[in-house]
C-alpha cells in the first residue's frame, strides 16, 4: 500500500466511523438483532463488517443509547437491540449536526471559484 | 470441494468461539459468545438457504476468515483504552521534555564537576557519562508510569479522581511568552565599519595579552606588588594555557579577516561560532587535566610548606572547581547551540520541502 493509499484509507475510516454510528442508531428505531441489522444496513448500501458492528452495538448500549433483550426467535436465543429514549434524543441532535455539515460541504463544493478564492480575480 | 458435515462445521464454529472467548473480558464472556454464536449461526443458515446447500469446507473457512482473527474480534469488545489519553498527552510530553532536560543537566554537572572533585580519575568521569542514558530512560519510564497510573485512575474512577479539563479550558492569551528574537534571521547585520573595528580591537587585545607575561601590571595593576612578595608561584601549566589563548586569538582574527575578504561580515556564521566555542574548550580542558591539579605552588616549599601547605591545597582545589564549573557551563551552552542549529536546519529543510 502506498503512502497516499494508506492516508486515504485512514481518512476514509475516520469519516466512516461517525457515519456508521449514525446509521446504526437510525436503523435501530426498529428492533433488530445483530445479523438482521447488518443485512438491513447492507440492503441500504452500507456494508459493515460483523467484527465492527457487533462490538459497536455493545458500546452504544453501554453508553445508554440502546436497550437490549434476549428473546427466542426461530428456536434460537437472540439479543435484540432498540434505540433507547436517550438514544432518540442523541440521534436527532446528531442528525441535525450531520445535515448541517453535509449542507456546508455541498455549499463549499458548489460555490463558484471567485467566492472560495477571492485572490484569484485580483491575480 | 469437500463439504463439512454439520457436526464438523459446528465443531469448527465452537473452536472459533472458544478462541475468541479467551481474549474477552472475563465477566462478559458468556454473554458476548452467546450473541456472537446466534449471529453467526443465522448468517450460516442464511447463506446455506441462499445456496440451497450446506457450505463447503472452503466457504466455511472463508466465512470464519472474514469474521477476523479471534484476537482481533475479541479486542473490538474491549473498552477503548489509552495508556495516556489525548487530554493528558500534551501535558505528559511537556513534563517529559522538561524532566529529561533537567536530568541531562544534572547528569552533566555530576560528571563534569562533582565526580572530578570526589573521585578525580578520568575513568570515574567516563563512567558517570555512561550512566546518563540509563538515568534518562529511568526518568522517562517513571514519568510515563505516573501519567499512565493517573490516566487509569481518571478513567476507571471518574467520581473519585479530579477531572482535568485539558489545556484548552484554562489558558489565558496574556500569559503567552513574548516573541523570541531569532538572532540569525532578525538580528541587526554588522556594518563594514563594525567588522573592521572588531578586527582592530581583537589585534589590540591580542597584543595586550602577549605583553602580560613581560608586564604583569597590565593585568594585575598595583596588585603586582603582592605577586612579588607572595610565597606562591604559578605552575607551568599556565604557560600552556596562555599559548592556547594566544592561538585562539590569532584564529579568531584570521577568521574575521577571511569574512571581511569574502564579504560575509554582515552575519557571523553559526557553525563558525560553534567551532570557536569547541576550540575554546581546549584551554579549559588543558587546565582541568593539569598534573595533580596543581595550579600554584610555593616558591620556597622547604620553608613555607608547614605553614601554608593546607592553604595551597585549598587554593588549587578552588581553581580546579572554578574551571570545572566553567567547563560544564560551556559544554551546556555548546549542546544548546548545536541543538538550536540542528532544529533550525531541520525547520528550514521542512520549509523548503
Amino acid at each position: 500500500m502506498t503512502v497516499a493509499e494508506s492516508t486515504f484509507e485512514n481518512l476514509r475510516l475516520e469519516l466512516r466511523r461517525g457515519c456508521l454510528t449514525l446509521a446504526v442508531l437510525a436503523q435501530l428505531k426498529q428492533e433488530h438483532y445483530g445479523y438482521t441489522l447488518r443485512k438491513e444496513l447492507a440492503e441500504h448500501g452500507l456494508e459493515i463488517d460483523e467484527s465492527t458492528l457487533y462490538p459497536l452495538l455493545r458500546r452504544l448500549e453501554t453508553q445508554g443509547l440502546l436497550t437490549s433483550q434476549w428473546r427466542e426467535e426461530e428456536k434460537r436465543n437472540k439479543r435484540f437491540y432498540r434505540l433507547s429514549l436517550e438514544g432518540e434524543q442523541i440521534l436527532s441532535r446528531l442528525l441535525a449536526e450531520w445535515n448541517s455539515i453535509n449542507t456546508s460541504v455541498l455549499r463549499i463544493l458548489d460555490a463558484p471559484k471567485s467566492e472560495t478564492a477571492p485572490d484569484a480575480e485580483a491575480k | 470441494m469437500p463439504r463439512p458435515s454439520k457436526d464438523t462445521a459446528m465443531e469448527l464454529l465452537d473452536r472459533y468461539l472458544q478462541a475468541v472467548r479467551k481474549y474477552l473480558p472475563l465477566r462478559r464472556q458468556d454473554d458476548i459468545i452467546a450473541e456472537l454464536r446466534a449471529n453467526m449461526e443465522s448468517q450460516i443458515e442464511d447463506s446455506e438457504s441462499e445456496l440451497g446447500r450446506s457450505l463447503t469446507q472452503g466457504e466455511f473457512d472463508d466465512f470464519l476468515r472474514k469474521m477476523g482473527h479471534p484476537m482481533v474480534v475479541a479486542s473490538r469488545y474491549q473498552p477503548q483504552q489509552y495508556l495516556i489519553g489525548p487530554t493528558m498527552f500534551p501535558m505528559y510530553v511537556y513534563v517529559l521534555r522538561l524532566a529529561l532536560l533537567w536530568a541531562f543537566i544534572v547528569c552533566m554537572i555530576v560528571a563534569a564537576v562533582v565526580t572530578p572533585l570526589t573521585n578525580g580519575t578520568g575513568g570515574a568521569v567516563v563512567e558517570a557519562l555512561f550512566r546518563t542514558p540509563g538515568i534518562l530512560i529511568q526518568t522517562a519510564a517513571w514519568i510515563t508510569l505516573v501519567f499512565a497510573a493517573f490516566e487509569f485512575a481518571r478513567t476507571r474512577y471518574p467520581n473519585v479522581c479530579p477531572q482535568i479539563e485539558g489545556l484548552n479550558k484554562s489558558w489565558n492569551p496574556s500569559t503567552l511568552p513574548p516573541l523570541e528574537k531569532d538572532s540569525l534571521r532578525e538580528g541587526k547585520p554588522r556594518s563594514f565599519a563594525q567588522a573592521v573595528a572588531e578586527i582592530i580591537f581583537s589585534v589590540l587585545f591580542l597584543g595586550w595579552v602577549l605583553l602580560i607575561p613581560h608586564y604583569p601590571f597590565l593585568l594585575l595593576g598595583p596588585g603586582v606588588a603582592i605577586l612579588h612578595v607572595s610565597p606562591y608561584q604559578l605552575a607551568p601549566i599556565w604557560w600552556t594555557f596562555f599559548g592556547w589563548i594566544v592561538a585562539l586569538g590569532i584564529m579568531q582574527i584570521v577568521a574575521k579577516c577571511i569574512d571581511l575578504a569574502r564579504g560575509s561580515w554582515e552575519r557571523p556564521s553559526r557553525i563558525q561560532q560553534i567551532a570557536f566555542k569547541i576550540v575554546g574548550l581546549i584551554p579549559v580542558l588543558v587546565l582541568l587535566a593539569a598534573p595533580g591539579h596543581i595550579y600554584v605552588f610555593l616558591k620556597n616549599s622547604a620553608v613555607d610548606q608547614a605553614r601554608l601547605g593546607q592553604n595551597l591545597d585549598q587554593v588549587n582545589n578552588a581553581i580546579h572547581l572554578g574551571f570545572s564549573v566553567i567547563c560544564a557551563i560551556v559544554v551546556l551552552q555548546l549542546a544548546f547551540d548545536i541543538g538550536k542549529l540542528v532544529s533550525e536546519g531541520y525547520r528550514s529543510r521542512e520549509g523548503r520541502s
